[in-house]
């Protein structure tokens, strides 16, 4: 019984340390959620609980309020950013190691609350994002209020943040790494850039025999029914009715791909989409737009 | 070094009782202190019960102390000798393993295992109960949710929001004293 009181001492000295730098994030208006404060003074937490841009606030380990404001979102990823003046409140510890299939691992919600469980697979089962390394899915519960939250290995280092609101049926976690990124991205360009195209989409089957030409074994596609004038993709010369097949090499089979394959980091890189247009295969080399920020 | 979960169990095992009540299982039970079986309030409902063993079946036991705030009843076992739990002396810790021995269902000795979520009140204001994040099922109330080296740390009483809440042993200890039972 030795290993597993060792394991268990382990489990309970990584969800004090995790409770240091977890806080509650105050952004809807149903209950509350988890943040991890990643660096000083910035909080990470998930897009989806935070509702609105203002009087959102952040609840300490100490219980007291910090104002926040929200520093920028990656909607692609589930991720929000705020800036809260956090004083002497503990840094997660981030670990760049790669979680892998089988690891134990804890999510720690506010108070702490914690849960465990494996890491299930790499990805979602669907989508392969090689661009930003792909989430991890769960086998643990994500209880109300969890999301935002860290995933912390035995040691108590962060792996990555949790959410239950990016995929359906899946409990995931975005992996550190990609929140890294984002950070980054914050931190060199003062905000997070959100990717834009200017193009209006619906999901196509693609036929047998187009599939064959495309050298595919992809279902399904989605079809421009709308080209924004002056957009990236008017640019980049793409018509309604092209076929948009891929993007940077990922496959787009809905139009909520092209959400998730389009990262910040990405705006003002040229990435190659594979269209078949008249039935034609070609490839369109396309300049990503950034989004026009809300007055 | 192996994870011994089976070694658990079995130590456990052998200090989890069925509690059967008018002629009907109704939940778990603790043999502890010596000579006595601690269980859920709602379990028992008449002063004469039945309590199972690994080994035997049909011992009889008197409720001595029910208190239904606290969902917890003491019952004294009649005329047999039968092994007696360990209790933690320490409180649980949020993240430690627990594990979750009953009958869930009438499945004899089922273990569960899972970590300590939190500790606190079900309400506000209420007094603390442990939340664990282990899979409970009608017929583990009254049984032992106890930490990984056997002590028992909680009396599981139900589940809410998917996780086991437990009666804390310090809270068990004090009803038992109330009860005017020592305990070593």
């Amino acid at each position: 019984m030795d290993a597993l009181l060792a394991l268990s001492n382990e489990l309970a000295g990584a969800v004090e340390q995790a409770a240091r730098y977890v806080v509650g994030v105050n952004g809807r208006r149903r209950f509350g959620s988890t943040g991890v404060h990643w660096q000083q003074g910035l909080v990470v937490t998930a897009d989806h609980t935070v509702e609105v841009d203002e009087d959102v606030t952040v609840t300490a380990p100490d219980g007291r309020t910090l104002t926040a404001t929200v520093a920028g979102r990656d909607p692609a990823i589930d991720l929000a950013v705020l800036r809260v003046d956090a004083g002497d409140l503990a840094v997660a510890e981030i670990t760049a190691e790669p979680a892998r299939v089988g690891h134990i691992v804890l999510a720690i919600g506010r108070g702490p609350r914690a849960s465990w469980g494996l890491v299930s697979a790499i990805g979602d089962g669907r989508r392969r994002r090689p661009e930003t390394g792909d989430w991890l899915s769960l086998d643990l519960t994500l209880y109300p209020g969890f999301s935002g939250g860290p995933l912390i290995d035995a040691r108590g280092r962060v792996v990555g943040m949790t959410t239950s609101g990016a995929a359906r049926h899946f409990q995931i976690a975005i992996p550190a790494a990609t929140v890294d990124r984002t950070l980054d991205e914050l931190m060199r360009r003062g905000r997070i850039p959100r990717p834009y195209l200017g193009v209006g989409t619906q999901a196509v089957r693609l036929p047998e025999a187009l599939r064959e030409r495309l050298g595919t074994d992809q279902r399904t596609a989605v079809i421009i029914v709308d080209v924004q004038a002056d957009s990236p993709a008017a640019a980049a010369g793409l018509m309604v009715g092209d076929v948009l097949v891929s993007l940077g090499g990922t496959r787009i089979t809905e139009p909520g791909d092209l959400r998730a394959v389009l990262h910040p980091h990405q705006v003002g890189e040229t990435v190659t989409l594979s269209v078949a247009r008249g039935g034609e295969p070609r490839e369109v080399r396309l300049t990503v737009g950034e989004k026009a920020r809300r007055a | 070094m192996p994870l011994d979960f089976a070694g658990l169990a079995d130590t456990l095992r052998r200090v989890t009782v069925e509690v059967t009540d008018d002629g009907a299982a109704r939940g778990s039970g603790v043999l502890w202190p010596r000579g006595y079986v601690v269980t859920n309030a709602h379990v028992v409902r008449r002063s004469r019960v039945t309590i199972g063993t690994l080994e035997r079946d049909h011992l009889q036991a008197h409720l001595v102390a029910r208190s239904a705030d606290d969902d917890l009843a003491l019952l004294r076992l009649v005329g047999v000798e039968l092994p007696t739990a360990t209790v933690a002396e320490t409180a649980a810790r949020i993240g430690s393993l627990v594990v979750a021995v009953g009958h869930p269902f009438g499945l004899r000795g089922a273990l569960t295992a899972g970590i300590v979520h939190a500790i606190g009140p079900i309400a506000r204001n209420g007094v603390p109960w442990i939340h664990a994040d282990v899979r409970l099922a009608p017929g583990n109330s009254g049984g032992p949710l106890a930490d990984v080296s056997g002590a028992v740390v909680g009396i599981n009483a139900m589940v809410a929001g998917g996780l086991a809440l437990a009666v804390p042993i310090s809270r068990v200890l004090d009803f038992v004293r109330s009860a005017g039972v020592a305990h070593p």
